[in-house]
């Protein structure tokens, strides 16, 4: 397939997760802040910073009317323009990925992206505010993970599908390991460890994983170790290498470029570290340094398939 | 209930559907009655899903003019227009007939020159055309085949005779309208169709395919295809994504090539791999910035030292813009005569010459009578519609067609023919024209798929889709 269809099958999947992560993290962080612990306002200005961070963004908080911070934030992480991670933003990139590629996707996941574009291009902040951003979010986030469904349904199995896979993958993990990372630890109590589930999608699964007790320090765990726990770090990084293996066919456990290497080393380092390791690092450092890892993977990832000078 | 067509009041111009009596034609007699027996308010309640589905779906031009790049649907009509056999026959033989004197046409301009030595066409006509390619000059393309497709449009004047107004022979794009046209109607309009069996149109890919592939440098038996597209800015992306789907072949943009050693290759996961046919969707100007346009991001460096050295077919051929020259029309059915020894089967319009002084003058005193194009343009772009322009309008073209001649012809006003179309909240005669497109392969192919474009704005006689117009489902009948 051609590097460029690559590139942008790529970003398309790695922009569309991104949105959907985001939908579910302001759905659970308004929740939040509309019942008790969000009550003060330094409840509500943690929160939203630490969104604000999960998403990237580098905005002087402290210029924001302390009033508002909870609305500038919502608006700059949904419609921003400036916010080149706004989902706004997220989706306008993957339609655009997804024309330039329209070629070799299916009608039916064409169709899916270009009516969550319509619908998203459709909505104002005074539309939402007239229907609660909840309902919005959510259809964001149905939409997108119907996406999902779609693609495995109608693409062939083969290159153009693994790419989806990669960045599909390579976003949820890096996502999964920022939200661990801005999550304040020093903060032990319950329902701040609810919202960590919930951002993540994990509080079934992690409810119905744990028999007895459930330690802060178990949702770290479940969240970055866990083998089949379809958000954890570890499993989404198992994806991506596998994905890669299937793409180059080489055996699993070898490599045949940089990209699986790296790949390799962080599977290989999540399956055999312990959890008492983690916490002894601190999970904010460890998360940053996984989180490093990542970087490195994506840019060993562009250089073995769409190199910007190809080699003969 | 009010019955469609109760009110339709038809003008003094050819009908398509109606004879001057007022009754159906005897092949639209069933869609009549069809149309008798649909509420009006159902009518309109479809025409709004079918919106949403061709937005839904994607099936959009880019607008040049407007510069947010806006995607628009193009207007689609849900009454259909309907070719009898009868039309059809001398169409299809009369449009063959054109391409295949055409393409003997280019064989020899960038050959021997037989027809500008034996006086048929003036050389510095050839000479000082801005499409003639002095590269081609000596090139064969495999088969001796320029034209691999064309769109020829064709209009109808007030006592029903059709004439050929342009035979489009570098680009032309269109037929992606034609199969979602008919997907959409079929879906959205089962009853439009009971006694009706339009030829099918959703083959077209497949011929298109099997003519690309016929064009493959000779002793190339699997060729590789590409579609080479300018991106998805251009008006007609979808169309490229659409035909390159439905042919699976590759949808490549000019970074997505490069040339090694006079060989043509396409980037990929797995390394570079040869292409032998590209179907270029770009013109001249832009494919090659070594050769023409410098700043031409679009094409790929090095490409024509390929086509010269015969390592890759280029389809349509490089240069085939001069025999698509406005100013080299009214020689077409010289041609046909000269090189088929036939008598042409369709008219031209008649046209005048704006370098010969005589029409030139002739043009300046009935510029108000007149359409006056630019040779350098198309589109609709470049235009002057006399009875609809002003003063100073006309003034404008005067001293341009005073100062560059060579660059206007002039050609009386035919009036279009008209057929109902839905127009707000009536149903009401537009005018429209009909671009049936040939494939050149093994032999001439004119499939049975043809686009009619249809001008929305009452009186106008542009069906330009960058100028307003819509399209309908056209039906071909069996033959």
């Amino acid at each position: 397939m051609l590097s460029r269809v690559a590139e942008s099958m790529y970003w398309l999947s790695r922009n569309i997760e991104r949105a959907e992560t985001l939908a579910r993290i302001l759905d659970v962080n308004y929740n939040r802040t509309m019942d008790r612990s969000g009550a003060n306002q330094a409840g509500t200005r943690r929160i939203w910073e630490s969104v604000l961070e999960i998403c990237g963004a580098t905005v002087e908080v402290d210029l924001w009317d302390p009033e508002k911070i909870a609305t500038n934030a919502f608006e700059f992480c949904t419609f921003s323009t400036e916010n080149r991670t706004s989902i706004l933003s997220c989706i306008r990139i993957a339609r655009a990925n997804a024309l330039s590629v329209r070629a070799e996707l299916s009608t039916e996941v064409w169709e899916t992206i270009n009516s969550l574009y319509l619908f998203v291009e459709a909505q104002s902040p005074r539309s939402i505010a007239r229907e609660g951003p909840s309902s919005f979010l959510r259809s964001l986030r149905d939409t997108s993970q119907a996406f999902g469904g779609v693609v495995d349904a109608t693409i062939m199995h083969d290159d153009e599908w693994n790419f989806l896979q990669v960045g599909r993958f390579a976003e949820r993990a890096a996502m999964t390991t920022r939200i661990i990372r801005a999550q304040d630890v020093s903060d032990q109590s319950a329902h701040e460890w609810q919202r960590l589930l919930e951002m993540c999608c994990a509080s079934e699964p992690f409810a119905k994983s744990q028999r007895l007790t459930s330690e802060p320090s178990e949702v770290l765990g479940f969240l970055f170790l866990h083998p089949s726990f379809p958000r954890s770090t570890r499993f989404c990084v198992h994806e991506v290498d596998n994905a890669l293996h299937r793409l180059s066919e080489t055996p699993k456990a070898n490599f045949s470029n940089e990209a699986e290497r790296m790949t390799g080393r962080l599977a290989a380092m999540l399956d055999f570290v312990q959890l008492d390791e983690i916490l002894e690092e601190g999970s904010t450092r460890f998360a940053t340094r996984v989180g490093e890892r990542f970087d490195g993977v994506g840019a060993a990832i562009e250089t073995a398939y769409f190199p910007r000078v190809p080699v003969m | 209930m009010q019955s469609l067509l109760e009110h339709y009041a038809r003008v003094d111009y050819y009908d398509e559907f109606t004879d001057d009596r007022g009754v159906p034609r005897p092949h639209y007699r069933q869609l009549a009655q069809t149309l008798a027996g649909i509420d009006w308010a159902d009518f309109q309640h479809r025409v709004q899903v079918v919106n949403n589905v061709l937005l839904q779906r994607g099936v959009t031009f880019t607008v040049y003019a407007d510069s947010r790049g806006t995607e628009r649907i193009l207007p689609f009509d849900l009454i259909p227009r309907i070719v009898s056999k009868d039309e059809w026959s001398p169409i299809k033989a009369g449009i063959a007939q054109r391409v295949r004197a055409l393409n003997e046409f280019l064989r020899d301009v960038y050959g021997e020159q037989r027809i500008l030595h034996d006086g048929k066409i003036p050389w510095q006509l050839i000479y000082s055309s801005r499409f003639f390619n002095r590269e081609m000059i000596g090139i064969v393309p495999p088969h001796g085949v320029y034209i691999h497709v064309s769109g020829v449009d064709l209009i109808r004047g007030r006592d029903g005779t059709a004439y050929v107004l342009e035979d489009n022979l570098r680009t032309p794009s269109g037929i992606s309208y034609v199969l979602e046209n008919r997907e959409v109607l079929k879906r959205s309009f089962p009853q439009l169709f009971e006694h009706y069996s339009p030829r099918p149109v959703d083959d077209y890919p497949r011929r298109l395919r099997d003519a690309l592939r016929y064009s493959a440098p000779i002793g190339v038996s699997d060729p590789t295809i590409v579609l080479l597209t300018p991106g998805i800015y251009n008006s007609a992306y979808f169309e490229h994504t659409m035909l390159a789907r439905r042919m699976g072949v590759e949808l490549v943009e000019g970074p997505d090539l490069l040339v090694r050693d006079n060989v043509v290759y396409m980037k990929t996961t797995k390394g570079l791999t040869r292409v032998d046919v590209i179907y270029r969707r770009i013109d001249d100007d832009f494919l090659d910035p070594l050769y023409f346009r410098a700043d031409s991001t679009l094409g790929v460096a090095g490409l024509m030292n390929a086509y010269r050295a015969g390592n890759v077919t280029v389809a349509n051929a490089v240069g085939t813009g001069v025999a698509d020259d406005k100013a080299v029309y009214p020689f077409v059915p010289a041609m046909i005569r000269y090189y088929l020894r036939e008598e042409p089967i369709l008219p031209n319009v008649p046209t005048y010459d704006c370098t010969d002084p005589l029409d030139r003058s002739y043009v300046l005193e009935h510029l108000d009578e007149l359409v006056v194009k630019n040779t350098n343009q198309s589109g609709g772009y470049g235009m002057l519609m006399g009875p609809q322009s002003t003063g100073s309008e006309r003034d404008k073209f005067a001293k341009a067609i005073t100062d560059n001649p060579r660059e206007f012809i002039a050609q009386p006003i035919i009036p279009l023919s008209c057929h109902p179309t839905v127009c707000g909240e009536s149903i009401a005669p537009r005018h429209l024209d009909l671009r049936p497109f040939v494939l050149f392969g093994e032999d001439v192919d004119v499939p049975p798929a043809a686009l009619t474009r249809v001008a929305l704005t009452e009186g106008s006689l542009v069906v330009n889709s960058s100028q307003g117009g819509g399209s309908k489902d056209t039906w071909i009948l069996e033959d």
